[in-house]
């Protein structure tokens, strides 16, 4: 099998597969200004969201660790980030400097938005001119961190996806390399079974408090995730109840113990598979996890989610014959050979890693040709 | 090439999942995905791909069995060759009063 791939090492010695200078607004107000830079100089990708203002406590780290991760990410060769305080615009680019890449910040207030688009473009512009400059240098998928995650999920997940990311992560492992899945709340029915994938007791029991906070935070609401989970998707592909979509989601967990239990947006230290406490819903999760140091994506789907990530490239499969067959387009990795028994789960696992090095190498994934770059970030609760 | 048209994750598991469309009064085969053990059962309903069939009769109330686990409770008898989903099975979690 292949594992070569073409990527860039960055200054602290991280692959990334992509090469983005990326203009991150520290909040709302900057969206426009990081929007006109992003249109001034070819080459740059702004990364705008509705939040940064007034938030505070866990919610308001949340927001920096995602923008700080989002720039640490080895996929960004260099920073430019604008918010309407400078002093905040500082703390993001502070957060991003010791992976020793080039970064910028820009207040607008005492400036207004023209004098800092046109400081901050000609900012823009050495630093695409710098990663414009930079050579892909030949590495090895180890050397790759991979995040995944569900979505639309459908029974044929469960039958086939799932466990074929489950081999793909197992393998990824086993070349000594960075794996991360997650969505807490979507292991509701099956958190028991797979808290005994955790390496250590002490783990597992880290795990089962997790789970165990999160539902009381849904109880402390007065709900429950009835009508919610499982979503009106994975109920026309006929998954039922939540502990049956839970059983098909860890799957993915595959064979190899998890060796760390990760909160959002935080990196790996040492190879091998991780649990990360994230939401379920795909972009919110992409995103936390892209903000870790996930380099590349793979998304399994039934009924055909569709989304894609500014910074991290998503590798997308379904093993639902009609979704591969009605959308083409979003569909990287068809499997469903799994489901008429014409596909092991070793042969599909092969028909991912293939696309996984090609997408390394720098074949855009169908999300990426499509433009999907959903920049998500997770609140935990509204601002003061 | 086996004309399978439902798999089953384990062979006890009281469900299998349609991996075609299956029409009402129509005798299928099914199999398990770890065994390789091949069952046969006539459909009471049209069942969608992707959908699940009974392969065991379950009571109100009892547990139904997928990936050898619990995945929530029948809310009505449910017979063998029947169509199992939301209008038969409920989750086990958040049932408040029932």
């Amino acid at each position: 099998m292949e594992t070569k791939i073409l990527g860039y090492r960055r200054e602290n010695g991280r692959i990334g597969i992509r090469n983005h200078v990326v203009i991150i607004p520290v909040d709302d107000l900057s969206n426009a200004a990081c929007l006109a830079v992003e249109h001034n100089v070819a080459g740059t990708l702004a990364l705008p969201h509705p939040y940064g203002r007034i938030q505070f406590g866990a919610d308001l780290e949340l927001h920096f660790k995602t923008l700080i991760g989002a720039g640490r990410n080895p996929n960004v060769a260099a920073v430019v980030v604008i918010g309407i305080e400078q002093n905040w615009a500082k703390r993001i680019a502070d957060g991003i400097a010791d992976t020793g890449k080039p970064v910028a910040y820009f207040g607008i207030e005492g400036y207004g938005d023209l004098k800092t688009i046109e400081r901050a473009s000609r900012k823009a512009q050495e630093y695409v001119q710098f990663a414009t400059s930079l050579e892909k240098v030949e590495a090895e998928l180890k050397d790759l961190v991979v995040s995944f995650k569900c979505g639309e999920s459908d029974t044929t997940s469960g039958l086939a996806g799932n466990p074929t990311a489950g081999v793909v992560g197992d393998r990824l492992v086993k070349l000594g390399g960075t794996v991360i899945f997650g969505e807490t709340p979507e292991t509701t029915g099956a958190e028991h079974v797979l808290a005994k994938h955790f390496a250590t007791p002490e783990l597992s029991q880290q795990f089962l408090k997790v789970h165990a906070e999160y539902m009381k935070l849904i109880e402390s609401k007065g709900a429950d995730l009835l009508g919610t989970q499982p979503t009106q998707g994975n109920i026309a592909g006929g998954l039922t109840t939540i502990e049956e979509k839970a059983f098909g989601n860890i799957e993915k967990a595959g064979k190899t113990p998890i060796i760390g239990l990760l909160a959002p947006c935080e990196e790996p230290t040492k190879p091998g598979r991780y649990f990360m406490d994230t939401s379920s819903a795909a972009a919110e999760c992409i995103t936390v996890m892209m903000a870790a140091g996930a380099v590349l994506h793979i998304f399994i789907t039934g009924q055909g989610n569709i989304v894609g990530n500014p910074i991290e490239p998503v590798v997308k499969m379904s093993a639902n014959p009609n979704t591969c067959a009605y959308m083409p387009e979003h569909i990287d990795v068809d499997i469903k050979g799994v489901l008429s028994r014409e596909l092991t789960l070793d042969q599909a696992a092969d028909k991912v890693m293939d696309c996984v090095v090609k997408t390394a190498r720098g074949r855009y994934t169908d999300a990426e040709t499509l433009n999907h770059k959903e920049f998500v970030l997770t609140r935990l609760y509204p601002s003061a | 090439m086996s004309s399978h048209k439902f798999l089953m994750h384990e062979a006890e598991d009281y469900v299998g999942v349609a991996v075609q469309d299956i029409k009402a009064g129509e005798e299928v085969m099914g199999v398990d995905l770890h065994g390789g053990k091949e069952f046969r059962v006539k459909s009471n309903h049209d069942i969608p791909l992707g959908h699940k069939i009974a392969l065991k009769p379950v009571k109100k109330g009892e547990v139904v069995i997928k990936y050898g686990e619990n995945v929530g409770n029948a809310t009505q008898d449910i017979a063998v060759g029947d169509w199992v989903h939301t209008h038969n099975l409920k989750t086990g979690r958040w049932n408040y009063g029932n």
